[in-house]
């Protein structure tokens, strides 16, 4: 076993928290407040070349792991920038995955440069209002017509659509009942959110306001068959390939908004002062912080397995399911306990905490709920009988 | 009964209790046994539910058997004193020619329909057991021999499995639904008794047991969890006192549903209030002859006597009977609101 990270990686920890420490909690407020994209901290990180980090050289990335990308997402989260800096850059981060692994070469070429260098933002569209997580009862609709397929239907929940020029799409190319399995007919695009034929509408919505979440009612959108993400029918395979990454993702995420969190509430924990001494001192806000920086602890070494085993090519579905489970815990727990520790300061939008808290509950729902993630291991690794 | 008079028959108990308590489990003889069987004999406490009207209130009783809970006692108050007088008065036997105690299935949840395997539950002193049926038919079996449960203090034994039994009487719905309602709510009052001993237990160490020369009650962290458990203790005794009231002066439906409701609450947080005394007192606690295991066992059984959090629960969720359809036709069980067992 070998616990440590090379020096590539420590690097990668180093140079991304120097890069990113000039945005501060006023620049993050300000953002959340505004429901405003952080253009400048976007801009940041791609000049920082960071944004193709899985992307492969030939496309203009770097080609490293999940390892470092978890290590670059759980820093920009940690930075203080929580779930508004992640989810600015989270898809160009693995997103293009499905398209690296089967896009034709001309839509690599297309796209993947762009991605890396920060001048194409995509959003992911697979969840709709009839099919949350049961990803095979989508009907958004491609009917082949010509060269190219015409699309109608409606999204949900679709992070970053307003800024994004371009969207991995997932339609239907056949209707549930005329294949054989379900998950058969599925045909995944890479294409132009043309606003004349897609409406977005931003979701009002509890916390990560920098980055919108969207409704997206597509009416009869052209999309070029050169879009198309490898074979029609095989969409769902190829997203399965994301999954387990996706949850890794995120993982780390949670993470480093826990590990922020828990940072601040040790500093004030040590300056403020109530009946004559640290509130820090008191065991009643001692314990829970010590438990949450156990908790944190332990959730991120079954993290470091899970992008390990991945990026070996070995199974990795338990450990990145329990990574998910773990690190969503810890994360919420950790900003929860951040923001009792700052008693009523904590629900003030002046400290932080408040954002984190905010932040943090959603990783306990997204992308995958955590009691899908104990339906899997259930069912997958404990070989018990599937209950839904 | 009237205060002055409840107050007596309670203090009555309560200088029984700590007379005739077990100080650890190495105490458990026959002779302590047989010497404070006899003392609670001496107290008549089975005349209180044995007359209709009963002379003491569902409210009484379940006091009472808080008070029997807080002290390790090898006595069947409940089995013999509370619940078989109870079913003998509900079926109309105004005078009974035995000392009967109740039969459980051997889980020891409420019976299965006749025959299924039985035990004699709280059985010091008794005679013989009622075993009362899914379709409320009420029968009188035998005693087998001694069998043994994790709770040391309780008495239980077989009930053989050949022996037929004669049938006493039959429970109409309603009192089968008064029946199984009161059963809970006594079990459930023992329970809170225990519990709340154990945790005033645990904080008295608190306050006197010192280390780094402070009293360990002092740290905050010590101090939560005794708070925490406090909590879980009032909530227990609220849902157990509320529902002896229901059975006092409500419709014995909202009854039944109290008393479900306070199981689920004891067989959780009762537990879980010895576990966070038992972390109190730490090492000694887990000694044999430390008083806590006896609470501990006592309570961890209790959550599964009668009816456990997974049968409340999913009995709890189904729908409220239909106030429209026809009237019942007496049967205890089975209805839509009732699975076929009783639980």
């Amino acid at each position: 076993m070998d616990f440590e990270l090379t020096e590539d990686q420590e690097t990668i920890r180093k140079a991304v928290a120097g890069l990113l420490r000039d945005f501060d909690d006023r620049y993050w407020m300000e953002k959340d407040r505004d429901h405003a994209f952080p253009e400048e901290f976007y801009a940041t990180v791609a000049g920082g070349g960071w944004l193709g980090i899985t992307i492969p050289e030939e496309y203009g990335g770097h080609g490293l792991g999940i390892t470092e990308a978890t290590l670059l997402l759980e820093e920009v989260a940690r930075s203080g920038g929580g779930m508004n800096a992640a989810s600015a850059i989270h898809l160009s981060i693995f997103g293009m995955h499905p398209v690296v692994v089967h896009g034709s070469d001309e839509l690599k070429r297309r796209t993947l440069p762009r991605v890396a260098d920060g001048d194409l933002h995509v959003c992911f569209g697979v969840t709709e209002p009839g099919a949350g997580l049961d990803t095979t009862r989508i009907t958004t609709y491609a009917r082949r017509d010509g060269d190219h397929y015409v699309v109608s239907g409606r999204k949900v929940w679709i992070s970053k659509a307003v800024e994004s020029e371009k969207i991995l799409l997932l339609t239907r190319t056949s209707r549930r009942d005329e294949v054989a399995k379900p998950t058969d007919g599925m045909t995944l695009f890479l294409t132009d959110l043309d606003r004349d034929h897609v409406d977005i509408r931003p979701i009002p919505k509890m916390g990560r306001n920098a980055v919108t979440s969207n409704e997206l009612f597509i009416d009869e959108l052209r999309v070029p068959a050169r879009d198309r993400v490898g074979e029609e029918g095989q969409g769902f395979r190829y997203l399965l390939d994301g999954l387990n990454p996706e949850r890794m993702l995120i993982a780390a995420e949670a993470l480093g908004i826990g590990r922020v969190a828990l940072d601040r509430a040790v500093a004030y924990g040590c300056d403020r002062e109530v009946f004559g001494r640290p509130i820090g001192m008191n065991q009643g806000i001692q314990f829970p912080l010590a438990d949450s920086l156990a908790r944190l602890d332990a959730a991120e070494l079954v993290l470091r397995k899970a992008t390990w085993l991945y990026d070996r090519g070995r199974p990795c579905g338990r450990e990145a399911n329990t990574a998910k489970y773990l690190c969503a815990d810890a994360g919420f727990t950790a900003a929860d306990r951040a923001l009792q520790t700052h008693g009523g300061m904590g629900y003030s939008e002046e400290y932080p905490v408040a954002r984190f808290f905010r932040e943090a509950r959603l990783m306990r729902i997204a992308p995958v709920s955590q009691e899908m993630v104990l339906n899997y291991l259930g069912s997958h690794t404990l070989g018990l009988p599937r209950s839904y | 009964m009237q205060t002055e008079e409840f107050t007596l028959v309670r203090d009555m108990l309560r200088s029984f209790a700590t007379r005739h308590r077990v100080g650890s489990a190495d105490e458990v003889t026959p002779r302590t046994r047989a010497a404070a069987r006899q003392a609670l004999d001496e107290l008549g406490l089975a005349e209180l539910r044995r007359s209709s009207p009963p002379a003491a209130t569902v409210q009484e009783c379940a006091l009472l058997a808080e008070e029997h809970g807080r002290q390790p006692l090898t006595t069947s108050l409940l089995g013999t004193a509370l619940l078989a007088p109870e079913l003998s008065r509900l079926l109309g036997i105004t005078a009974p020619t035995s000392l009967p105690t109740i039969a459980l299935a051997r889980d020891l949840r409420f019976p299965a329909q006749h025959p299924s395997p039985l035990v004699a539950w709280d059985c010091d002193a008794a005679d013989g057991a009622l075993h009362v049926a899914p379709d409320g038919t009420v029968r009188q079996v035998a005693l087998g021999p001694p069998t043994r449960t994790a709770d040391l203090l309780r008495s239980v034994r077989a009930v053989p499995d050949d022996g037929e039994g004669e049938i006493v009487g039959r429970l109409g719905a309603e009192a089968g639904q008064r029946w199984q309602s009161y059963a809970l709510v006594v079990v459930t009052a023992e329970l809170v008794g225990a519990v709340d001993a154990f945790v005033e237990l645990s904080t008295d160490y608190a306050r006197d047991r010192r280390q780094y020369g402070k009293r360990i009650g002092s740290f905050q962290a010590v101090q939560h969890l005794l708070a925490d458990a406090r909590v879980l203790v009032e909530a227990c005794a609220s849902a157990t006192r509320y529902a002896a009231w229901c059975l006092d002066h409500e419709p014995v439906d909202r009854a039944l549903t109290a008393a479900r409701v306070a199981k689920a609450e004891v067989n959780t947080s009762a537990v879980e209030a010895v576990y966070t005394g038992m972390q109190v007192f730490g090492g000694v606690a887990q000694t044999w002859e430390h008083v806590a295991h006896l609470y501990l066992r006592r309570v961890l059984v209790g959550a599964d006597l009668l009816a456990t959090t997974a049968d409340l629960l999913t009995t709890l969720a189904e729908p409220a009977p239909d106030k429209s359809s026809p009237a019942d036709t007496g049967a205890l069980t089975p209805t839509a609101a009732e699975p076929e067992t009783i639980r």
